[in-house]
């Protein structure tokens, strides 16, 4: 069409209404409701396994075929664990154990719940190799470290070698799961920021699904009530298609925001509350060490971004189908993009930055998610950064001219399943 | 002419729908755009929105082609009807106007004011899905002219609609036209047509068949009609010997006799007297327009609406048109 139709304001009229229709039904209010309920609940998880658990005990067993050095570590370690800042409801018993293979084996059957392994090396340095159980907290890592610094200290007062004071190594290695084998994991601080990227992998894949499938659903709906005869008369498809994304993407994160706020209030709170009600001890809530402002600025364009990118093609989906049932069929499909996005996004933060995930972060579909994941987790260059968001940005261009053009001659269509040729040709702007 | 559609072709694939379709309206006319339904009409709408792009051809408004046009200039009711089911009948008319333009306060006020007028002013507050359909049509046509257009564009506006309701849209119809507004209207009901257009154009497979005043076209086969009476006679069975001549609507007092092309009226007259009748009634009247365009067309336009004869299946009867078609043709060529 030649005819010069400015975006706004009708693009804006739209979007206020597609908004305010999703925004005041019945059924947002009770999805985010549900959903901010869930949230919470998850979030207060390690609140209520401390709460069960109780004061069970915590065993750690200690492995070294140097009696003095292993006499240390084990009441180093007790104190340590066991201080009033160190030990909450938990109490720790450090015990010592025989063979080193059969208890790293009981570590990973979950009999054990951590085993220490104290070597002196022939230079006189102390080496520690430290298999951590499933079932302790990433913030025992910590204390760990300091205890067995600790240990060395003490070991080098009661030795004083000629050698001076050697730091000890430490190898801090986490069971996966049984028979899995261990993987190094470079303490506290990689786990909170891999609780980060988790989260927000996991909202931008919802949201850009869940808010995709509203675009499709209300394109359909207008179709199916015919309502839409009207409505490409009154407005162009551009700004049909822009006053929709725009007003679905912001119903959207008003209801993200429904279901976050209350789950990062919880997190803040669940300290003070395992205080109140165990009594004083570490850190219960999730750690949020990871989230930096940086983070969440890159979380929120990627958010953007991805979404419209996404909308976009949901839109133009929705406009061939004519009625709710096949746009199912259609719904699988069209996660299939984000969902491979998201299993890369899934490999980069199990710690894989192969080439093919590095390759992934810049393809436009899948760059929200696993970019976004390797900012969480790993270090990325500034021009990776530039070089994803840049062809985001030139993709979102493109599937915009062909959504539109495929969404002004979808609507149209009746009845009739839309054949690749069709589609093709109204793509290339045949109406 | 204001409204000027100039051989506009539109394919869709290997289907022609428009083929070279012209035709003008006056300003201030209503016209009707006659067809059966494939003909078209909705095309062309479609085009004058710009919601379709023609493969060739303008349709123009005051000198202006449509794709320059805003799109203020048309207001539009669609065949196909529909409204947000659960919005109300006030919100969905304030958001389609505002679409238009029109500020927030003053849709609302237009609203009120026409519902009124319908006589339905409890429906601003009602949800669509609470409406009868042809309640909703009335709505949809209140979507098509709050933004005060030129041109009002309306697809088969009474097809649906029950006599109440086509009798209200009719005389809201004919209020806009005098405050001078272009109505264009599509429709396959011919008595609707007669009674309301100025002018019309009768389409057929994407061409205009005849088209201007309703009268020219009315004569436009040379097909004239007679309304006779006949005193103590309301059978009329000695009308079969006339030749070209058949009730085509009997009456107890009187009834129209169509007569074929090249029949004078008179001889029906003189037929009567040489039988030593009692004429009490007699006038010659222009053809139906249901008949014109049956003679045009080869087959009346609500074809599809009626049962196809019972000695064959139904599609047979269809693939039979153009073959009657060319007959017709052949008919007004001789006339």
């Amino acid at each position: 069409m030649s005819r010069h139709d400015p975006i706004l304001p009708n693009a804006g009229i739209v979007a206020r209404q597609e908004y305010a229709s999703r925004v005041h039904s019945g059924l947002f209010h009770v999805s985010t409701l549900l959903l901010a309920t869930l949230a919470v609940l998850v979030a207060f998880v390690p609140f209520f396994v401390r709460v069960v658990e109780g004061r069970t005990v915590t065993t750690i067993g200690v492995v070294s075929t140097d009696d003095p050095l292993a006499q240390r570590s084990i009441s180093i370690l007790e104190s340590v664990l066991n201080t009033a800042g160190g030990s909450g409801g938990r109490s720790f018993r450090v015990v010592r154990e025989v063979d080193e293979r059969n208890a790293v084996s009981r570590v990973e059957a979950g009999s054990l719940d951590a085993v220490l392994i104290a070597n002196r090396l022939p230079n006189g340095q102390l080496a520690f190799v430290f298999h951590a159980g499933e079932g302790l907290g990433e913030d025992r890592l910590q204390q760990i470290s300091v205890g067995v610094f600790g240990v060395a200290v003490l070991d080098y007062s009661a030795n004083n070698p000629l050698s001076g004071f050697r730091l000890p190594s430490v190898d801090l290695l986490r069971a996966a799961s049984p028979g899995g084998g261990s993987q190094p994991i470079s303490g506290a601080e990689y786990a909170g920021r891999r609780i980060v990227g988790i989260v927000f992998v996991v909202l931008i894949f919802i949201t850009l699904v869940i808010y995709g499938m509203w675009v499709a659903a209300g394109v359909v709906a207008e179709k199916t009530s015919r309502v839409m005869e009207l409505m490409i008369s009154a407005a162009s498809p551009r700004q049909l298609v822009v006053g929709k994304v725009a007003g679905i993407g912001a119903a959207g994160l008003t209801q993200m925001l429904g279901i976050l706020v209350p789950a990062i209030a919880a997190i803040a709170i669940e300290d003070p509350l395992a205080a109140a009600v165990l009594g004083p001890g570490p850190s219960v809530a999730p750690s949020m060490a990871g989230l930096s402002v940086a983070l969440v600025a890159a979380f929120l364009v990627y958010f953007a971004l991805g979404f419209v990118l996404y909308a976009l093609i949901y839109a133009a989906a929705g406009s061939l189908v004519s009625r709710a049932e096949d746009l199912q069929m259609l719904a699988l499909p069209l996660s299939l993009i984000a969902i491979v996005g998201y299993l890369q996004a899934v490999l980069a933060l199990t710690g894989g930055t192969a080439g093919f995930v590095r390759f992934a972060s810049y393809v436009p579909f899948w760059s929200p998610f696993v970019m976004l994941t390797r900012l969480a987790v790993g270090r990325v260059e500034a021009w990776e950064v530039a070089l994803s968001l840049g062809l985001l940005v030139v993709a979102i261009g493109l599937i915009f001219v062909v959504a539109v053009r495929v969404y002004a001659a979808g609507v149209l269509l009746y009845g009739q399943r839309p054949g690749l040729r069709a589609i093709t040709r109204a793509a290339l702007g045949a109406r | 002419m204001p409204l000027v559609v100039d051989r506009l072709v539109k394919r869709f694939g290997s289907v022609v729908a428009l083929d070279g379709l012209s035709f003008e309206v006056p300003r201030g006319q209503v016209f009707g755009f006659l067809g059966a339904n494939g003909a078209g009409k909705t095309t062309t709408m479609r085009i004058a929105l710009g919601v379709l792009r023609p493969d060739g051809g303008t349709i123009a408004w005051d000198g202006i082609r449509s794709e320059d046009l805003p799109r203020t200039a048309w207001g539009y009711l669609p065949e196909e009807r529909g409204l947000y089911p659960r919005m109300t009948i006030l919100d969905q008319l304030v958001y389609f106007a505002g679409l238009y333009g029109v500020p927030r306060d003053r849709a609302a006020r237009l609203v009120r004011e026409w519902l009124a007028r319908f006589r339905v002013p409890e429906f601003a507050d009602r949800r669509a899905e609470q409406l009868s359909k042809g309640n909703q049509q009335k709505v949809q046509f209140l979507a098509a002219i709050l933004h005060d257009p030129d041109v009002l564009l309306m697809d088969e506006p009474f097809t649906g609609l029950d006599p109440v309701n086509v009798a209200l849209l009719r005389e809201a119809f004919l209020e806009l036209r005098d405050r001078g507004k272009t109505i264009v209207f599509s429709t396959h009901q011919m008595e609707t047509a007669e009674a309301m257009c100025e002018s019309v154009a009768i389409v057929d497979r994407g061409r205009v068949v005849v088209g201007g005043p309703l009268r020219e076209v009315k004569r436009s086969t040379g097909r004239r009609m007679v309304i006779l009476g006949i005193e103590g006679d309301h059978r009329l069975e000695w009308l079969s010997a006339v030749p070209g001549a058949r009730v085509i609507r009997p009456g107890m007092d009187r009834s129209e006799i169509e007569l074929d092309a090249g029949v004078e009226p008179g001889a029906l007259l003189a037929a009567a007297i040489a039988r030593d009748l009692r004429v009490t009634h007699f006038e010659i009247a222009d053809a139906s327009l249901e008949q014109v365009f049956i003679d045009h067309v080869g087959r009346p336009a609500d074809e599809d609406m009626r049962l196809a004869p019972a000695d064959g299946p139904a599609s047979d009867g269809r693939n039979d048109a153009p073959g009657s078609e060319a007959a017709a043709g052949a008919d007004v060529s001789a006339a």
